[in-house]
């Protein structure tokens, strides 16, 4: 019964780093750049979630998920932003530039949270209610379920997205040969900035999902960040595939092997296998050997 | 002669009255260096506040700035704070790594910190230049302990603490009194202030056979384990360091899961009834916003201090030193007095919360602990 549990809870919380991770990616394929200023993304959904939350008529339990539209609206602006001020103007300087661009808007944005909100921890409302519900002889969390489901449908329409539509084809297209993909007429700045809207989106649902179970506050940017770069590294430079797996196996090693350990041997352990990835495998499991790791 | 002794005499007049006046152009100083950003924003936030409403609208000039999380940027900061004229005494972050940093620098400036940081080492290096007005780990652990041993029946306490030089500068004191009084922990585990699921170590708490649990976290993770303890359904006592006497503490977790938890802390100064806290609660209230605690309180009573320095004469480092190292001072949380290494609270209390709201009360105090008052 409590493999059962801590199963879910590595999956709930694997499934809101999957977001968070997938938007990394969304974007680094579009700039070949890291956007640091991704972890403050989440928590700024995490404080929309919270925002949003006092206009709810607290009185009639509706629940937290019917935030997510908006979250999802107001974090997609974020990225636009985010790509309008702090990669635009320098995307033809070394990486480098992006990396300090994107770390100054991040501190703003947790800076401007912390003067906003105050240094405080926050709560977001949960997604379909608090308590548990009893399945198969378990205890099951509500607000693990709807972690679950509700990352599982973002993560499907994305796939539907970038798989099924000439916009997916052209976001792809983008990630694998931008000079190619401008020449047959795709604009290049426009999916450029598009891919921040929505990978910032995806950040923005990762605090709303990560709110009310584990808190939000200003200072939670760069462990998410860390998390979502060490992700990517394990799962594949510019992969999809790799960073939702790369979350989920980070999340195994903070529930699953912290249980049977120590959390402080749980993350060398997590650690160790970067380690062992970027030495047998530099692309990651499912990145490209060509790639080139920022 | 008379002539000569006129003019000397005028001279002499206007020189003192010139420097009456640059006097007054220049007033003392006291900066204010604490994280106002960063994973100890909230505490840091507190002191800031607590200094801040007992200088202002004093003879006392001050400047707030943030030292965020680390050293070089608390080391920067001060730096900077001294360069300006009249500086007398710093009100210094409340981060243990970036106290340990600052205090060899302030030594060789020769400027008297105050803090509310709860490390014990920064007061065992023998330095003249720290005053806590927060009780130590030393304090505060050793009631947290003898609360749970004396008052609640734990014989087999578990310990989780974080992983930062806060977290083990307070394990270990706990620890130490745990053995001291015949109970030592049968489990203990440090956290990174990152970790968000808490189930894995509270399985192992669970499967430990601990009979209480004590906590030396974080206000966010404190909270966290809080309510997965709950949701576990662990049912054995709860005391908790001083983060979950923080009412942003308390705010994020619903009065069900509150119930039942206790914690130690220096005060609690919403759970006071004394005309004078009451005072300082209103006015904290309407200058932040927000309500106070400990650590807000404890760096109110030290400004306190420094302005009783002032006013009883003081008007250099060494001599707010000197009225730091001699002098009593009774503060509106405790009664104040350096035991030698520069430990100026010496009494502690144990609240706990109740089903009601969250507000806490206190159920217990220890008065004195080391003696020195």
């Amino acid at each position: 019964m409590l493999a059962v549990q801590l199963l879910l809870n590595a999956l709930s919380l694997g499934a809101a780093y999957a977001l968070v991770a997938l938007g990394f990616v969304l974007v680094l394929n579009a700039t070949t750049a890291v956007n640091f200023a991704h972890g403050e993304s989440v928590v700024a959904g995490g404080f929309a979630a919270v925002l949003l939350a006092t206009l709810l008529p607290t009185d009639i339990g509706i629940p937290g998920l019917i935030l997510l539209p908006g979250i999802l609206v107001i974090t997609a602006a974020l990225g636009l932003g985010i790509g309008a001020l702090a990669y635009l103007p320098i995307r033809n300087r070394p990486p480098v530039s992006v990396f300090v661009t994107t770390i100054a808007v991040g501190m703003i944005v947790a800076n401007g949270l912390n003067a906003t909100f105050g240094a405080a921890p926050r709560t977001a409302p949960p997604l379909i209610g608090v308590g548990t519900i009893d399945m198969i002889g378990v205890s099951i969390s509500r607000q693990s379920i709807a972690i679950i489901v509700t990352a599982c449908v973002l993560i499907g329409g994305l796939a539907i997205v970038l798989q099924r539509t000439q916009l997916g084809r052209q976001f792809r297209a983008c990630a694998q040969d931008p000079e190619m993909a401008r020449a047959v007429g795709i604009r290049l700045t426009r999916i450029t900035l598009l891919s921040f809207a929505l990978g910032t989106a995806f950040a923005g649902a990762a605090g709303l999902l990560l709110a009310h179970q584990f808190f939000i506050s200003p200072a939670d940017g760069a462990p998410l960040i860390l998390k979502a770069y060490i992700a990517v590294v394990i799962g594949g430079w510019g992969s999809l595939r790799g960073a939702a797996i790369g979350a989920f196996l980070i999340a195994a090693f903070e529930v699953g092997v912290a249980a049977i350990s120590s959390q402080p041997l749980a993350e060398g352990l997590l650690y160790g296998i970067v380690l062992l990835v970027l030495f047998v495998r530099p692309q990651g499991l499912f990145g490209e050997p060509q790639q080139v790791r920022a | 002669m008379s002539s000569l002794l006129r003019r000397i005499f005028a001279v002499t007049a206007s020189t003192l009255v010139v420097s009456a006046v640059s006097a007054q152009a220049e007033p003392l100083r006291v900066p204010v260096l604490v994280p106002i950003t960063g994973f100890l924003s909230l505490e840091g936030t507190s002191q800031k506040n607590g200094a801040e409403l007992a200088l202002v609208g004093s003879d006392v000039a001050f400047s707030v700035a943030d030292t965020a999380t680390s050293p070089e940027i608390a080391i920067n900061a001060f730096e900077r704070a001294v360069d300006a004229a009249g500086v007398v005494a710093v009100v210094a972050p409340m981060l243990g790594t970036q106290m340990l940093a600052l205090l060899p620098v302030a030594n060789e400036f020769g400027i008297p910190l105050i803090t509310v940081s709860g490390t014990a080492k920064i007061t065992e290096l023998g330095s003249a230049n720290v005053y806590r007005f927060f009780p130590g780990d030393a304090v505060v652990k050793s009631a947290q302990a003898r609360y749970a041993v004396e008052e609640r029946g734990a014989k087999r306490p578990a310990i989780i603490s974080q992983t930062t030089a806060y977290g083990q500068s307070g394990r270990a004191e706990l620890e130490r009194n745990l053995i001291t009084i015949g109970a030592p922990p049968v489990f203990q585990e440090a956290l990174d202030i990152s970790v968000k699921d808490m189930l894995p170590v509270l399985l192992k708490v669970q499967s430990s056979g601990a009979d209480a649990l004590l906590l030396h976290l974080h206000s966010g993770s404190t909270a966290l384990i809080i309510r997965h303890a709950r949701a576990l359904g662990l049912d054995i006592p709860i005391i908790a360091g001083s983060a979950m006497h923080q009412p942003e503490t308390a705010a994020l977790l619903e009065p069900a899961e509150l119930n039942g938890v206790c914690a130690e802390s220096g005060s609690s100064p919403v759970s006071e009834d004394s005309e004078e806290i009451r005072d300082f609660v209103d006015a904290y209230r309407r200058s932040f916003d927000r309500e106070p605690d400990a650590f807000a309180l404890g760096q109110y009573d030290g400004a306190k201090m420094i302005l009783a320095a002032v006013a009883a004469g003081a008007q250099t480092p060494d001599g707010i030193r000197t009225h730091l190292q001699t002098a009593s001072h009774k503060g509106l949380a405790m009664n104040y007095k350096s035991d030698g290494k520069g430990n100026m609270a010496h009494s502690a209390v144990i609240i706990c919360y109740g089903t009601e709201d969250r507000v806490p009360q206190i159920v217990k105090r220890y008065e004195n602990l080391t003696g020195t008052l």
